[in-house]
């Protein structure tokens, strides 16, 4: 049989269809590979450990734990509750920043409409404000924990360090959130607390000028405050939280009874 | 003999250590000098806040005995024989406002009592209250200098 040209053209088509769909299945193959390298559910342990090795949102667990530490009364979840509520105040405290104007003519009014013009707003600004509260008890907490069940001695002595800068971030946090209503209390606590700082040997006063920018509380005060509280401090926060959840993983994971001090160092997970 | 002898023996201080702790030395001051600029510029240079001249009205307005409080100004402009005294109600111990008492001043916050001339009589107050620099406008207003501190019981004679 003759080959016509209207069947060259159909065979044509036909390749030209699968190899469209094939050339596609192995194109989307690359990508969830590229995303996945290890698919997404292994079924073996080696699998899984490269699976979670390989993700971002997953690498900070480690690829084992000790039953001790899945024991929820053996921490209380209390770091990681504190991480949350860090979480929670990061977004809940941008989305302010959208209504939020550093303004000494102007802060309190756009506080008062937060709370009652802005949808969904006096939401937003309670969650800020508990979720603030809360992480200051919690990261307390968390403190009372590590120190009762001697998480704090060798090899995680750093950390414990890390742990104290991470609280002092969160205390200063707190001052300086606590300004930006600028309502009365708002004025007189950073009236009353730079005044206690300003009581500190040799360094007090010009601490308190660089704080307030002047000798009052005002609007260099408010403007001061407020770069502090959504740039400066959440910054170094962050970092300090990523070397927190990287010692602990290189201090192997969480302090467990059986450990003992020698056996313990230098085994990284 | 003796020359060749010092060429091959290491020197204490070998050129490569020497130019690394040239090179980190440099990196250290520069650092060290943009950290201070930084510090210089955080420094609060222009002063933005309220006038520290302020003007409390006619003297001849004035009764003997008189505590006149400017509640924004923070000063209370007292008015005795001895002449006028502009007396800060910012309490010393931690920047309240002091309230005229029946005694003198007295603090909210935390209790800290002055007598008539601002010296402390109880409470945490460190040192008594400031007394500023009064002094005569030509147009008869009193004029007070938040800027300038005088000795407590410096009165100003009309």
């Amino acid at each position: 049989m003759p080959i016509t040209a209207e069947m060259r053209e159909t065979a044509r088509g036909k390749m030209h269809a699968e190899s469209f769909s094939s050339r596609f299945k192995v194109f989307w193959k690359n990508v969830y590979r590229s995303l996945f390298r290890y698919g997404r559910m292994p079924r073996d342990a080696e699998g899984q450990s490269y699976a979670v090795f390989n993700n971002l949102f997953l690498h900070i667990h480690p690829v084992k734990v000790s039953k001790h530490s899945l024991k929820f009364t053996y921490t209380l979840g209390l770091g990681v509750i504190a991480t949350i509520l860090f979480l929670i105040l990061t977004f809940t405290g941008i989305w302010l920043m959208f209504y939020y104007f550093p303004s000494a003519t102007e802060a309190y009014n756009r506080m008062l409409d937060l709370r009652s013009s802005v949808d969904f707003g006096f939401v937003l600004r309670n969650v800020h404000k508990w979720a603030a509260e809360a992480m200051v008890a919690v990261v307390i907490l968390h403190m009372a924990r590590v120190f009762f069940t001697g998480a704090y001695k060798p090899p995680r002595e750093f950390n414990w360090i890390v742990g104290v800068i991470l609280l002092l971030l969160t205390l200063m946090l707190s001052f300086t959130g606590y300004l930006l209503p600028w309502d009365q209390l708002a004025f007189w606590a950073i009236t009353v607390g730079t005044s206690i700082a300003s009581y500190a040997p040799v360094l007090g006063e010009p601490l308190r000028k660089f704080l307030l920018g002047g000798d009052t509380v005002g609007q260099e005060a408010l403007v001061r405050f407020y770069v502090l509280h959504v740039v400066i401090l959440p910054g170094l926060m962050s970092i300090f939280i990523a070397i927190h959840f990287w010692r602990i993983r290189k201090d192997s994971g969480l302090s467990h009874p059986n450990e003992n001090g020698s056996s313990a160092r230098g085994g990284a997970t | 003999m003796r020359k060749k002898q010092n060429r091959t023996q290491q020197p204490e201080i070998d050129r490569r250590t020497f130019l690394t702790a040239l090179g980190w030395s440099g990196v250290g001051l520069s650092g060290l000098i943009a950290a201070l600029g930084n510090l210089l510029y955080l420094k609060p240079a222009v002063e933005y806040g309220p006038p520290t001249r302020i003007r409390g009205g006619k003297a001849k307005d004035y009764q003997e005995g008189i505590k006149e409080v400017l509640e924004n100004e923070r000063v209370i402009i007292v008015r005795e024989k001895r002449g006028f005294a502009a007396i800060s109600s910012t309490c010393t111990h931690l920047g309240c406002t002091v309230r005229a008492s029946d005694a003198g001043f007295e603090c909210p916050c935390h209790g800290s009592q002055f007598d008539n001339d601002g010296f402390v009589t109880g409470g945490p107050a460190p040192r008594p209250l400031d007394w500023y620099q009064v002094s005569l406008a030509p147009n008869g207003e009193l004029e007070i200098d938040k800027s300038v501190k005088v000795p407590p019981e410096t009165y100003f004679k009309v």
